[in-house]
């Protein structure tokens, strides 16, 4: 008996199912995101000078709006348009969401010590000979930067195949949009990413964590570019061009409805929330001063601050036409990259071993 | 001649990243300090001022039947019908605009302006009031959850718009 639940407990806080499925990973994520979307309502409406959701559950300021639609939304209808193929259209959200949740598996969320937490017996089994311990991480990837940065970009790729296969003009200028931001925002991650990884020597997040100093002391200049570049990665204000409802209804799932539809919004606030976690962990020092489970705690705290932040944006910014967006990308944004580049070349050389 | 008038572009960047940062300080502001305006309708109410264009109600012992204000309804929603040899209007609520035309114009002051305007019907057979429902009282709308607060809109030099409660 004492042997099965050993053997249960072993298997439940296996770091590749506990952190990718559990916390703070595909549950605690779709938790996450009902709570964004209530709060994102919540603070334009504070600042707007309204109220927001409010008469689901009055006590907790109409917290339980957003399960009521969840809900309504999973349980309507799905209709699929003539004239495209069934398949694609309903494969076609699923991959985005796929997509914007595999860096989750990659994004190291907090170091294991050797002994004293529930995750030390998987010390060695996820040891990340960089930093001298383990990771709680989905599954270790000593170059795990490249890999998140790749995985991420795969996403605009499955966006225009989601317009594409919806057979929709709104869908396609959305696309279009995508596509044209996608080129400016990529630059912009790499690049800040780049310099990160010159100024610490590593292509590895933890290393770069482990080193006691947050990147946005170290090299603040890539932290500002990353941020720009990540908001305008998932969509969030100023830069919601794709999705831009006063103009092309909902973009690339304009012809979503139902549990599709849910995939296809939820894609952007996952996305959102895996580069908030890569934020954390490179430019605001992640698990530490904790490791184990209380470092993924205050870790998922700083990933959760950011997101709400990035979500926030929505009540101070208006929509930048996509000209405006990629000018300022290209014009701005892009010689503060090459800033931090040569920040991190200087800074890496005379401070950071 | 109607040249587009251009503004002057702000070229140091660094005054931009400030206005930036100054617009998401605003914003902050705003979140940690809520001013909200909103009327909570169903548990506060607007007391509405006298002379309100509200739902009109009919006294029928004072009505002579001129026919005027069907004649000067601009919608068609005054209709007169004859009720035991004598004409009385009735009125449709479909159609009516409120525009309050029938009130000024009738001779005997028949027809007042209530100051009840949130009014809700189930069919549409029920927006048409015959003369002996046209001629009694509206009723209060019931009341959400509890009683509903009369409040009246003041305006506040720091906030803007503030509810004080009426009477």
């Amino acid at each position: 008996m004492d042997g099965v639940l050993y053997a249960l407990k072993y298997y439940f806080f296996y770091p590749s199912f506990f952190g990718v499925i559990i916390f703070p990973g595909l549950i605690f994520t779709s938790i996450i995101l009902l709570l964004t979307i209530w709060f994102e309502r919540k603070v334009a409406a504070i600042v707007q000078m309204r109220v927001g959701p409010l008469y689901v559950s009055k006590r907790t300021g109409g917290a339980l709006q957003l399960v009521a639609d969840a809900i309504r939304l999973v349980f309507s209808e799905i209709i699929i348009p003539a004239g495209v193929n069934p398949t694609l259209f309903a494969m076609a959200p699923a991959i985005v969401m796929i997509f914007t949740f595999l860096p989750m598996a990659l994004i190291p969320f907090s170091a294991i010590p050797q002994s004293g937490s529930v995750l030390s017996p998987y010390f060695h089994i996820f040891y990340d000979y960089n930093i001298g311990k383990g990771l709680l991480v989905g599954y270790f990837v000593p170059y795990n930067m490249i890999l998140i940065l790749g995985l991420s970009a795969i996403v605009p790729i499955s966006i225009l195949l989601q317009a594409w296969a919806t057979n929709n003009r709104f869908a396609l200028v959305g696309a279009v949009r995508e596509a044209l931001l996608s080129v400016s925002y990529d630059v912009l991650l790499v690049m800040s990413l780049a310099a990160i990884a010159i100024e610490y020597h590593t292509l590895d997040i933890a290393k770069v964590t482990e080193s006691g100093i947050p990147g946005i002391i170290a090299n603040p200049l890539a932290a500002i570019v990353f941020f720009v570049g990540m908001i305008m990665a998932t969509g969030r204000f100023p830069f919601e061009i794709v999705e831009a409802e006063s103009e092309v209804v909902v973009g690339p799932s304009t012809e979503y409805s139902g549990f599709l539809f849910v995939l296809a919004m939820a894609g952007s606030y996952i996305a959102t929330f895996a580069l908030s976690f890569v934020f954390s962990d490179v430019f605001l020092g992640g698990w530490l001063p904790f490791n184990g489970l209380p470092g993924a705690l205050w870790n998922s705290i700083k990933a959760i601050i950011v997101l709400w932040f990035t979500v926030f944006l929505r009540s101070v910014y208006g929509r930048y036409r996509i000209d405006q967006a990629l000018r300022g990308s290209w014009k701005y944004i892009l010689p503060v990259a090459f800033a931090s580049l040569v920040l991190g070349f200087v800074v890496g050389w005379l401070w950071i071993r | 001649m109607d040249q587009v008038k251009e503004y002057k572009k702000e070229g140091n960047p660094f005054r931009l990243f400030a206005d930036h940062l100054n617009a998401i300080g605003t914003g902050i502001k705003y979140f940690v300090r809520p001013q909200r305006i909103t009327l909570r309708y169903p548990e506060q109410a607007l007391s509405l001022p006298t002379g309100y264009r509200g739902m009109i109600r009919l006294y029928k012992d004072v009505c002579i039947g001129c026919t005027l204000c069907a004649l000067i309804c601009p919608a068609d929603a005054m209709k007169m019908v004859t009720e035991g040899g004598k004409k009385f209007p009735s009125i449709n609520y479909g159609r009516c605009v409120f525009c309050g035309f029938c009130v000024d114009v009738c001779p005997v002051d028949a027809l007042k302006e209530t100051r009840v305007h949130d009014a809700a019907f189930t069919n549409r057979r029920d927006l048409v009031f015959r003369p002996d429902r046209f001629s009694q009282d509206f009723d209060q709308p019931i009341p959400y959850q509890g009683v509903v607060k009369k409040v009246k809109a003041v305006i506040d030099e720091k906030k803007g718009i503030i509810y004080v409660p009426d009477e």
